[in-house]
């Protein structure tokens, strides 16, 4: 079934030997420990480990399934729930920003703006607090027959994939109420900032799920994380209204890779322009750099897994 | 046929040993050793230098005292643990019964449980959906397999999951100790189901308390103690040694009194020599007493393990008085194929469910010399190894 390539061995010497039947090893004496040369060290291959990823694909799929109905079969509103809190962000963002205080949205009505924020925030925010916790929760799944780890939260952050694709269908409503309407060029550059949002948000997250199986206190010190997160986001506010330079942004969107995703949302979206290539570049790199670091730091956690889990 | 072989060559596997609460600072202080690719001290081996090899259509079993290292032998086959050092090969698809509860997911339904667990074997959706039909019929789940699995009860789950173990048609099926939950007739269609897949070539891996089941499933067997390989080899020659070394346990454990004291234990044949099967073994024992008792004296001969063969008792009530009774039993015509067997005492006050005066321990043992016993067919479950003389005509007519 497995090309059994993420699956490394070490070198065996003695026991190669075809002489030495296994019933005759009784003779010998066991060692105290085992001989230096043969200590198991796990080689991790990139296109293995993916392969033997897209072979385990429908048991990610099934389990993004598994979640969805566990988490709406219980649920009163079901579905709903997915709209519910981006909307409620946004009706309260827009009250805030609007009546109390003003922010520059670049003529765009805030509800929209904010909306446009707070997709890609809830998407991210949520894949990270459910994924995160898609190792620790799902221990019994994982002591019982093997599988590449990463399909457990990369199947959560399918769950936040659909959950922003239901909260998606308020923009129909929230474009015919204030007379937008999606510019046509969105076609062209929403993938690609999908694809940016997906990139960090995988490395984000594969990361966080190795890392809590080891250190179960960060369960609870998460939730304040990614709220703390909300804040140095471009969700509520434009970056900028805090990046005033060229040179800042590009920082800025390096250091936070969601920002130059918001941004392009709303430069695409809501006005039709491209997005500002320079901080998409800085966001890029600094993405895949996350993801490539996520990847390893979890490939390197794994291992262990099921001594401690 | 199926092509499932394990291979393990030279397998270890350490286990942290102290269980000292781990707070934060130590957490970190793991989790940069692991990071760095280094290990920290106050490990033990839980499994040492393994040598073992199954091949397609083999059935082992692997017995053992709890934590010999059965289950993390188990685990790491499956892939879920990585050994410390060592090689592992294991080709095909594997079926795994480990706990009765893992991998099932209370809240979903009997029919989502069952696809799930058949993508975590590596199976496509329509693989699962052209045997789902058997597995429901299997687990006799036909009336709950759209309801919650939370409201399942154990055994339920435990059909369900073994269901769809021996049904996805595994290459190698791996069964830890879970059929003690399912009921009689379930256990037999679960002892004839692996028979099936067996003769399909699947290979069989079974961790089991219960030796007598063991004994009817599986051809080989492994004894693990402490983390390494005792002995290896066919199932009857590893469980004799196994429940020798239990009873050699049971033996030195120097108690042989209660309320009363026995002195004086022995199982003779009358000509001195050894004990033949269908002939005669004297039982002498001497009971010392400080008060007068009205007692029920039991005998039984067991292979090793407190669970007799067969029992004896006199048929009345004995009457113990102060100072020494010496009882004498004779046992007419052994009904006991060649091994060596164990025989159990105990005394009590009332008839079957009295006070212990004597609590119920193994007193000696004793070889007999004669015929072997049979070999049974495979999946036939032989609760007690008795031989029997017969006679057969067999006439074409």
């Amino acid at each position: 079934m497995l090309d059994g390539a993420s699956y490394e061995k070490a070198v065996v010497g003695r026991s190669a030997d075809p002489s030495l039947s296994p019933g005759q090893k009784g003779a010998a004496a066991v060692p105290d420990e085992p001989r230096p040369e043969i200590l198991f060290h796990r080689r991790v291959r990139l296109i293995p480990a993916l392969r033997e990823l897209w072979h385990f694909r429908e048991l990610a799929i099934t389990l993004a399934e598994r979640d969805l109905r566990v988490r709406y079969k219980q649920a009163v509103l079901g579905v709903a729930w997915a709209l519910i809190t981006p909307l409620f962000m946004m009706l309260a963002f827009t009250l805030i920003f609007t009546k109390f205080t003003h922010v520059n949205t670049g003529g765009a009505p805030y509800a929209l703006f904010s909306y446009l924020g707070l997709l890609p925030w809830t998407f991210f925010s949520s894949a990270v607090s459910q994924g995160g916790l898609s190792l620790v929760n799902n221990v019994p799944l994982l002591n019982k027959l093997y599988c590449p780890r990463e399909v457990f939260p990369i199947a959560a952050i399918g769950d936040a994939f659909a959950d922003m694709l239901i909260a998606s269908f308020v923009l129909l409503l929230l474009f015919p109420i204030f007379g937008y309407g999606p510019e046509l060029i969105s076609l062209l550059y929403v993938p690609m900032l999908m694809g940016l949002l997906f990139t960090f948000t995988i490395g984000v997250t594969i990361a966080v799920s190795a890392v809590v199986v080891y250190m179960r206190d960060l369960r609870l010190v998460l939730p304040l994380v990614i709220q703390m997160g909300l804040f140095v986001t471009p969700v509520v506010y434009s970056s900028h209204s805090i990046a005033k330079t060229e040179l800042a942004l590009v920082i800025y969107s390096f250091v936070n890779p969601l920002a130059p995703v918001i941004d392009g949302l709303r430069q695409v979206v809501l006005f039709g322009h491209h997005p500002q290539w320079l901080p998409f570049l800085a966001g890029s790199v600094s993405s895949v750099l996350v993801l490539a670091g996520g990847f390893w730091l979890f490939k390197r956690l794994e291992a262990g897994m099921a001594d401690i889990a | 046929m199926r092509e499932g072989t394990v291979r393990t060559t030279e397998v270890w596997k350490k286990f942290r040993q102290d269980d000292r609460p781990s707070y934060l600072q130590d957490r970190v202080a793991t989790l940069k050793d692991r990071i760095q690719g280094r290990s920290r001290p106050s490990w033990r081996w839980a499994l040492s230098d393994i040598d073992f090899s199954a091949e397609p259509g083999e059935s082992w079993a692997l017995v053992g005292a709890n934590g010999a290292g059965k289950s993390t032998l188990l685990k790491i086959l499956t892939r879920v643990m990585y050994p410390t050092a060592g090689r592992v090969d294991v080709t095909g698809r594997v079926g795994a019964l480990i706990e009765v509860r893992a991998g099932i997911s209370p809240l979903l339904t009997g029919r989502e449980n069952i696809y799930l667990t058949g993508s975590l074997m590596g199976l496509k959706r329509r693989d699962v959906a052209s045997r789902f039909d058997e597995i429901v019929a299997f687990a006799e789940l036909e009336d709950a397999v759209d309801r919650q699995v939370k409201y399942y009860s154990t055994g339920m789950q435990m059909r369900l999951g073994f269901g769809v173990a021996a049904h996805l048609e595994p290459d190698l099926l791996f069964v830890d100790e879970v059929l003690a939950v399912g009921d009689a007739s379930f256990q037999q269609r679960c002892l004839e189901r692996i028979r099936y897949v067996l003769g399909q070539g699947t290979t069989l891996l079974f961790v089991s308390h219960d030796l007598a089941a063991v004994e009817a499933t599986c051809a080989n067997g492994v004894w693990l103690h402490n983390g390494g390989i005792r002995t290896r080899g066919p199932i009857r020659e590893v469980l004799n040694d196994y429940r020798a070394a239990v009873e050699g346990e049971a033996e030195s454990r120097p108690q042989i009194e209660g309320l009363l004291k026995v002195s004086k234990i022995e199982a003779t044949s009358p000509d001195g020599g050894l004990p033949k099967t269908g002939g005669r073994l004297d039982v002498d024992i001497s009971i010392h007493s400080d008060e007068r008792y009205r007692a029920w004296v039991y005998l039984g001969v067991s292979e090793g393990a407190a669970t007799p063969i067969f029992l004896l008792n006199p048929g009345r009530e004995t009457m113990f008085e102060f100072g020494q009774t010496d009882v004498h039993c004779t046992i007419g015509s052994l009904p006991l194929p060649a091994g060596r067997y164990y025989l159990w005492g105990g005394v009590y006050k009332n008839w079957t469910n009295g006070e212990e005066l004597v609590g119920w321990q193994p007193l000696t043992h004793f070889d007999v010399y004669g015929p072997e016993l049979d070999a049974a067919p495979r999946a036939v479950v032989r609760l007690s190894p008795l031989h029997v003389d017969s006679e057969w005509e067999i006439e074409k007519v």
